[in-house]
């Protein structure tokens, strides 16, 4: 250590001598890249089995966006070591790479090939990698599964992990069916009551559905009136009758706040819909799709522009439905709506909820559109179930969000390109981030069709005065 | 007093594996019995391991707990005092509940049948597994049940199979010396969606072996196909409840792999056939299904046809039930998956365990009390407990038994010694497979044989390529003759004259 160390700052020359001071001395910066250096020792000198060398750690820390960032303001870079650990500002921080490259080059012994694989040893344990998104935390598949959890659960984690079922509604739906086995199944325990355990045990159910995916706000909101249900179950009732009782009220719940709230709104964004009109429409929703269909069904002529993204391309399934029923449709990528947004006359999407301030949470690339749509002076029309309406405020898109899967799941890329060319996993110097949902916020909508009416995004927080309930 | 009811209780568990040890008929005379006890198949060992301990070490970390195994009568005691032995006690997860099924010797009692036989007792999806199937480290029967468990959820399929690539084809020229190779199965399948379409079986009657024949049908469904005679039936199946019902009703079909899964394949284009066994595939009408939901989701495809009245004023929604059969591939490059189907598989399984086993180990095997410090033994061999070798023998990647011994001066390249075996002085012995205390006699020369358990090769006898099995005493020699007649293969036997 010390033996080439490009010159940066005079404190430069203390290097060599910091291990002797004591730790008091040090400020705490400095104290924090001591850590660092050895955890990247042991990392090194564990990666490269025993090369002699314990004080050969080049790691360069990934130099994400965002990166931890300590209070130090001062040029040690501790780049004897090849380290970056502390950059504080651009200048220090490309000033460190030149220098961490500078170290690499001009190590002596080992060479470049122990220097690469203790750099992929330190990258690779570094679990925190890029701070943006950091706190969504990664996905992990859960295990074989406990013994509590009910089979028609299991599957249904791993229909959303692998993301077979997507979409607000659908999950919705697939939740409240399978529920529906669960409860069927479910025997009361003795010396318990039917409303008490059964909740707890539909919670462990959902603790292992959270794990294969975040939960969404309708299953969120499906879950809590489930939930205020099972809690005002009549405890004298025996228990088959209760158990019929629940599946009959899951039952009405989809018909109501799903399927016939669905007819509705199609009926109404129908109305919007005139002869001759160029809708633009954005990803797959299955209500704007039921709207669209019913629309053509009652005569009237239209063409529809669909605008899609990757990774997920669901907009190429929503062409293949409109254009089996006869729609004409143009298919676009999100890049180009600059292109034909001047010739549209609506704008429908589709949410995933609604959020008290009107902000609307939907797939990634709808705020761009819906903005887009606004600066041009297009009416921006959002289909949405009152179900999907969450009590929260939502201000942006980065505190609650979701990041999608890496490994080339939805395999959207034609089989004659070779896989390897793909950027589909981490690989050193590039991290991949999908966030799957983003915000629009109420400025970018004009009105939102429930089934209770066609509203402006502001006054969501009426609704639930429309619709007579204590809650949404 | 309140006593607490065990959680386990409340779910019922998803899965029974059933664990079919058949009798082995392949791999006589390893199989034959010893004296008046049998040697079963599910206990001739891997490496020092009995091949049936593989097959439950690889359920133990799958969640499954409950194990149906079934063995024929005459193996009952043996197979129950291992599954009960302390070897076994390296699965505590598992609930193992063996079962026979009677046999005359050469009754045809294939897997189908078994399967009916035990129909009572399975009363919820099953896995079936072979016990001679060897599963590679990288493959995990997680992974198998949760494509089953997807494909059941999400459009109702019933099966899902396991294939895997044979590591290389066996080559033109090797012997024959000990019966055909496992002839090679073609099969058609999908690798998008993982479908197994159409299964080719070798050798069977009303079929041309140079054609094969695939319906319009099929490929207007899949018009991606690939086809191929790399991929090899484990034979490890996930089936849903309802294929015993289809079992049932097909009671024609023996064999779970070589009858019933390529007729299932062919009914799953031909709509018509499927109408048939509606009733017995979709029987749990009132559970509701995933199906709206999917119709709900946004990467779910649409459906394409557009929907017309028929002449019969019935509209034409789906391709009726389904049962569409899944499958799951494992590559040879990811790890060795194999099958102990016949001798050949055996000895070269157990050379590769060597060869891992070697791989593994940093240095030469650690050498037992009873080994002599003279006796060569190279580092790819593996030697049993109680072994006692004594020196100037030389043991090359060879597989020895527990209890064995083994005389001066012997030369042991490329074999299988189960327990209890005496090898003489001076004897050589090159790619055999000796099944449990044989006795090699003094410079015998042995290449390539297989001996049945308790055979005695004589001083200084000389076999090549040969079944040496054990005559039976009291019988004429009219008897062995009619033997020699029925095998094709040539066989040595032991006589004393």
């Amino acid at each position: 250590m010390g033996s080439e160390q490009p010159p940066q700052t005079s404190e430069q020359g203390q290097e060599p001598s910091q291990s002797f001071r004591s730790q008091k001395s040090m400020t705490k910066a400095e104290r924090r890249e001591l850590q660092e250096k050895q955890r990247a020792t042991k990392a090194a000198a564990k990666a490269s089995g025993s090369t002699g060398q314990a004080n050969k750690p080049a790691t360069k820390q990934p130099e994400g966006g965002g990166e931890k960032s300590s209070g130090k303001q001062s040029g040690k870079q501790g780049s004897g070591s090849g380290q970056s650990t502390q950059p504080q500002n651009q200048h220090q921080r490309r000033a460190s790479r030149v220098s961490g490259v500078g170290g690499d080059i001009t190590r002596p012994g080992g060479g470049p090939g122990a220097n690469i694989a203790s750099d992929l040893a330190s990258r690779s344990i570094n679990p925190r990698g890029v701070r943006i998104f950091s706190h969504f935390g990664l996905q992990h598949k859960s295990g074989a599964g406990k013994g509590l959890i009910h089979p028609a659960i299991v599957r249904l984690g791993l229909l959303f992990s692998d993301f077979q079922i997507t979409g607000a509604n659908a999950r919705c739906l697939a939740t409240l069916i399978a529920f529906k086995h669960v409860i069927q199944d479910y025997t009361t325990p003795q010396n318990n009551t039917l409303s008490r355990h059964l909740m707890t045990h539909l919670s462990a159910q959902i603790s292992h559905l959270v794990a294969a995916r975040p939960m969404s706000v309708t299953m969120g909101n499906a879950i809590r009136q489930l939930k205020l249900e099972i809690s005002g179950v009549d405890i004298d009732l025996p228990e088959q009758d209760a158990k019929e009782a629940l599946c009959g009220t899951i039952d009405s719940y989809i018909e109501e706040r799903i399927t016939a709230a669905d007819q509705v709104i199609a009926q109404s964004a129908g109305l919007k819909i005139k002869d001759g009109d160029i809708l633009l429409t954005y990803a797959r929703s299955s209500v704007v799709e039921k709207a669209l269909l019913r629309a053509h069904e009652e005569g009237k002529s239209f063409s529809v522009y669909v605008v899609d993204s990757r990774p997920m391309l669901e907009g190429k399934k929503l062409l293949t439905a409109l254009s089996t029923a006869g729609i004409p449709c143009t298919y676009l990528l999100l890049p180009a709506i600059g292109s034909v947004i001047a010739e549209v006359s609506t704008v429908f999407i589709g949410a995933h909820s609604l959020h008290s301030n009107g902000a609307v949470h939907s797939r990634a690339g709808t705020a761009l559109v819906s903005m887009m749509a606004k600066q041009h002076s297009i009416p921006v029309v959002v289909c949405c179930e009152t179900y999907k309406i969450s009590e929260t405020v939502q201000l942006d898109s980065f505190t609650k969000n979701e990041l999608g899967p890496l490994n080339g799941i939805f395999s959207t890329f034609p089989i004659s390109i070779p896989r390897e060319s793909l950027a589909t996993e981490n690989t050193t110097n590039l991290e991949i981030l999908n966030p799957l949902y983003d915000l629009t916020p109420p400025k970018n909508i004009t009105a939102v069709v429930t089934e209770v009416g066609i509203i402006p995004p502001t006054s969501i927080g009426t609704i639930h005065i429309a619709l007579g309930r204590q809650i949404v | 007093m309140d006593f607490f009811e065990d959680p386990e209780d409340v779910v019922k568990s998803e899965f029974i594996a059933v664990v079919l040890a058949g009798f082995g008929r392949e791999l006589q005379p390893l199989t034959s019995n010893h004296g008046d006890e049998p040697c079963p198949k599910a206990l001739l060992p891997i490496g020092n391991k009995p091949m049936i301990d593989y097959i439950l070490a690889w359920l133990e970390p799958s969640g499954v707990t409950d194990v149906l195994l079934v063995c024929p009568t005459s193996h009952r005691r043996s197979i129950a005092d291992h599954v009960r032995s302390d070897a076994s006690a390296s699965f505590p997860s598992l609930r193992i509940d063996l079962q026979t099924y009677g046999d005359p010797q050469d009754s045809s009692f294939g897997t189908g049948s078994i399967l009916r036989t035990f129909a009572h007792r399975i009363d919820r999806d099953f896995v079936v597994l072979p016990c001679d199937f060897i599963p590679p480290p990288s493959l995990q029967l997680l992974t198998v049940l949760n494509k089953f468990r997807m494909e059941s959820a999400a459009s109702g399929s019933i099966l899902t199979s396991t294939w895997y690539e044979a590591p290389s084809q066996p080559d033109k020229n090797a012997g024959d010396e000990w019966g055909p190779h496992t002839p090679l199965t073609s099969i058609v399948w999908d690798e998008k969606t993982g479908s197994l379409l159409q299964v080719e079986i070798p050798n069977s009657l009303n079929r041309n072996d140079e054609e094969i024949e695939l319906k319009m049908s099929l490929l207007s469904m899949h018009p991606r196909l690939k086809l191929t005679n790399r991929l090899q039936d484990s034979n490890v199946l996930v089936c849903h409840r309802s294929v015993l019902e289809l079992l049932q009703k097909k009671r024609k079909l023996e064999s779970l792999s070589k009858g019933f899964l390529p007729w299932l394949c062919k009914i799953n284009h031909c709509r018509s056939k499927k109408e048939a066994y509606k009733t017995l595939l979709q029987p749990y009408r009132k559970m509701p299904t995933l199906a709206n939901a999917l119709k709900h989701s946004t990467l779910n495809e649409p459906n394409t046809i557009n929907y017309k009245e028929e002449d019969d004023g019935k509209i034409t929604t789906n391709h009726g039930p389904n049962t569409r059969v899944g499958l799951i591939t494992h590559k040879a490059g990811d790890g060795i998956a194999a099958r102990m189907n016949n001798l050949y598989d055996y000895l070269e399984v157990n050379r590769r365990f060597l060869e891992q086993a070697a791989q593994n180990q940093a240095g030469p095997p650690a050498k037992g009390p009873l080994i002599d410090s003279k006796a060569q033994i190279s580092a790819d061999s593996s030697i049993g407990q109680s072994t006692r070798v004594e020196e100037r023998a030389s043991v090359k990647k060879s597989v020895i038994g527990r209890h064995c011994v083994i005389g001066k001066m012997t030369k042991i390249v490329g074999c299988v010694i189960l327990d209890h075996c005496i090898i003489e002085d001076g004897a050589k012995l090159e790619g055999c497979i000796l099944g449990g205390s044989t006795k090699v006699g003094a410079k015998a020369e042995l290449s390539k044989c297989v001996t049945q358990a308790g055979f005695e090769v004589d001083t200084g006898g000389n076999y090549r390529n040969a079944k040496l099995e054990i005559s039976d005493w009291t019988t004429a020699g009219a008897y062995d003759d009619e033997e020699s007649d029925e095998d094709e293969e040539f066989e040595a036997e032991s006589e004393d004259d």
